[in-house]
């Protein structure tokens, strides 16, 4: 899909530290710093400016939100930097506080998605680009926690599987593979979504998961 | 009447004082105008002096007695000085034994049996000044009239003196019922007392447990994010190379090693999570404790890098709780023995105190052990506590270091 990637990895267990090296490196890209907590996260993206920075949450010294913070962090002084954040527990309201303003080359995703290495190589590339990647546990929290249930009901039962996609930060094409429909109809449905759901349409990817995120947390 | 009378004291010792005054009237002489005068004012003098007997009943004796005294002194005949007429005993002295019986009745003993003795010399005195000292009779009559008098006084001092004692008996058991009484308040108080200091004492430590619980579940929570977690996380990375790599159309020789190369890495991981659970399984609960306590302390002895011995015996019927508090404080304690103390030999000692469980560990090692804040001695306390257990540390300086864990056999 992309080039070599230029990746920075932020992970406090060495065993997975070195197991997501070996497998990018594989791969072709270049792992240009492996770190153990947040300060030595913040000076390797100062130093390297990489394409992308893969961050554990709970790293030391406090075990609690780090790499959150970091993520927050990197975000706001380097947004040509994607930043996908992985956590072994999905809580929305950490997915909200990352998306908070953009959407834009931001990750967060489950820790165990890197069993599907085509997927989670998929994910890394998506977030280098600029792109927006979403759990699909957190969208299904999203979509279960939301008070909307009203709005929520006139959709039908594949504008529903398409939101959630939508929601994870697929692109139309990503969701015309996925469902083995023709993008023309993945618009189609897409519009149909957000016309029901009173939302503005956008032809950015990043705004509309923005948008969808937005209005399943109100 | 009787019962107007008793609400109203000073009314009725009036009317007593007036019917005593009412009785000599018939002894007033007739005659001279002053005389008649003098007679009558002492007499109402005497009889006034009952009025104010039951509020002031020393100071009324004292007045009767001394207007008594008086009449001894110039009423009666005495040789060659005439008796003064106005001094002569008259039937109001009946007040003075009414006054007698109210000292009696109302002062302390000492005083009334001072009254008493006045009053028998005074008739005394009285009868051997007033009677005729000659004649056959005289004698006998001396002893009627002395018995007479005598006699009165006494009768009115004895009455009074059983009210008396009436009043200070009610009074004593007024008194031990009262102490009686406070004493009983007394002891609720303690008891009282006593309870709030358990129950904040009982609270504490619940919320010292419930501390202890929480920090327990963070730390195995911790044990699995970075242990267990972390491993299957990553084997299921390499297992997921491996599917990618077998379903590569070019299956070459190369792939093969690299295959071979993944899962053996995903096999060594697997088997380090088993230890890795079976590690953490056994901190939540030892398993060797199912074999009763004696076994699993034998079992921490084997593995014990200092020699252990373990003697005497545990109670027969510890609940699960208390055995696993002094299996884990056993095992911390062999452990801080092996770590700081440089001991050849740790002894385990089992003792049952009537049920509860004694459990000493001693080492021959270099001492100084105490209790520090935060420490893992606080800890093996803290722990103790929650089931109003004791930990007891005596460990000199230069050793040996004995600590003594005195657990119920209840949780």
């Amino acid at each position: 899909m992309s080039g070599v990637l230029r990746i920075v990895i932020a992970e406090d267990a060495a065993i997975m530290r070195d197991g997501l090296t070996q497998t990018l490196t594989r791969r072709g890209h270049d792992v240009v710093a492996a770190v153990g907590d947040g300060d030595a996260l913040r000076e390797a993206v100062d130093a390297h400016r990489p394409d992308v920075a893969i961050i554990d949450v709970r790293m030391p010294p406090t075990h609690t939100d780090e790499g959150l913070r970091a993520a927050q962090a990197i975000r706001r002084d380097h947004p040509g930097v994607g930043v996908l954040v992985f956590s072994q527990y999905i809580e929305t309201q950490s997915a909200a506080e990352l998306l908070a303003g953009s959407a834009e080359g931001v990750g967060y995703l489950l820790k165990d998605r890197v069993a599907d290495v085509g997927d989670f190589i998929d994910a890394i590339n998506r977030v280098a680009a600029g792109g927006t990647v979403l759990d699909p546990e957190v969208v299904r929290h999203l979509l279960r926690a939301s008070r909307r249930t009203d709005a929520l009901g006139v959709l039908t039962p594949r504008e529903r599987e398409v939101l959630s996609l939508v929601a994870q930060g697929r692109s139309n094409t990503a969701i015309a593979v996925e469902f083995t429909i023709s993008p023309r109809v993945v618009e189609k449905h897409v519009a149909s979504i957000f016309a029901k759901l009173g939302l503005e349409q956008s032809g950015n990817d990043n705004r509309r998961v923005l948008a969808a995120i937005k209005y399943l947390e109100s | 009447m009787v019962a107007w009378l008793r609400g109203h004291p000073w009314q009725a010792d009036t009317l007593l004082a007036a019917a005593l005054f009412l009785l000599s009237l018939g002894q007033v002489p007739t005659g001279q105008a002053d005389v008649r005068l003098e007679v009558i004012v002492v007499t109402a003098a005497l009889a006034a002096t009952v009025i104010p007997r039951r509020r002031f009943p020393v100071a009324a004796f004292a007045a009767g007695a001394a207007i008594g005294a008086a009449q001894i002194a110039f009423g009666l005949q005495y040789g060659r000085v005439a008796p003064v007429l106005a001094l002569e005993p008259r039937a109001t002295d009946l007040a003075i034994a009414v006054l007698l019986y109210t000292l009696a009745a109302h002062a302390s003993r000492k005083v009334s049996i001072a009254g008493l003795v006045s009053c028998l010399i005074g008739a005394s005195v009285a009868v051997l000044r007033w009677s005729p000292s000659h004649g056959p009779h005289s004698w006998a009559l001396v002893f009627d009239a002395l018995a007479g008098l005598g006699g009165a006084a006494l009768t009115a001092w004895v009455l009074g003196d059983s009210v008396a004692y009436r009043y200070r008996r009610a009074y004593y058991i007024s008194l031990e019922e009262r102490a009686a009484r406070l004493e009983a308040e007394r002891d609720a108080q303690a008891r009282i007392a006593a309870a709030a200091e358990r129950a904040s004492e009982l609270q504490e430590r619940r919320a010292r447990a419930v501390d202890e619980s929480a920090a327990r579940l963070r730390r195995i929570e911790r044990d699995l994010h970075d242990g267990a977690q972390v491993r299957l996380t990553a084997l299921a990375l390499t297992l997921g190379e491996v599917k990618e790599n077998l379903e590569a159309a070019a299956s070459g020789p190369d792939d093969a090693d690299r295959v071979a190369a993944l899962v053996g890495a995903a096999h060594r991981n697997a088997k380090e999570i088993l230890t890795e659970l079976r590690d953490l399984a056994r901190g939540i609960h030892p398993p060797v404790l199912d074999r009763g306590l004696r076994a699993a302390l034998a079992a921490l002895a084997e593995a014990s890098p200092i020699p252990v011995l373990v003697s005497g015996v545990a109670p027969p019927r510890l609940s699960p709780a208390i055995e696993a508090i002094a299996y884990f404080c056993a095992a911390e304690l062999l452990a801080n023995a092996a770590k700081h103390s440089a001991a050849g030999q740790v002894t385990i000692g089992l003792a049952d105190r009537q049920g509860s469980l004694l459990m000493t560990v001693t080492d021959d090692g270099a001492g100084g052990a105490s209790l520090v804040p935060g420490g893992g001695l606080a800890g093996l306390l803290e722990r103790a506590q929650t089931v109003d257990g004791r930990l007891d540390i005596d460990s000199p300086p230069g050793g040996p270091t004995v600590i003594a864990i005195d657990l119920p056999g209840h949780a």
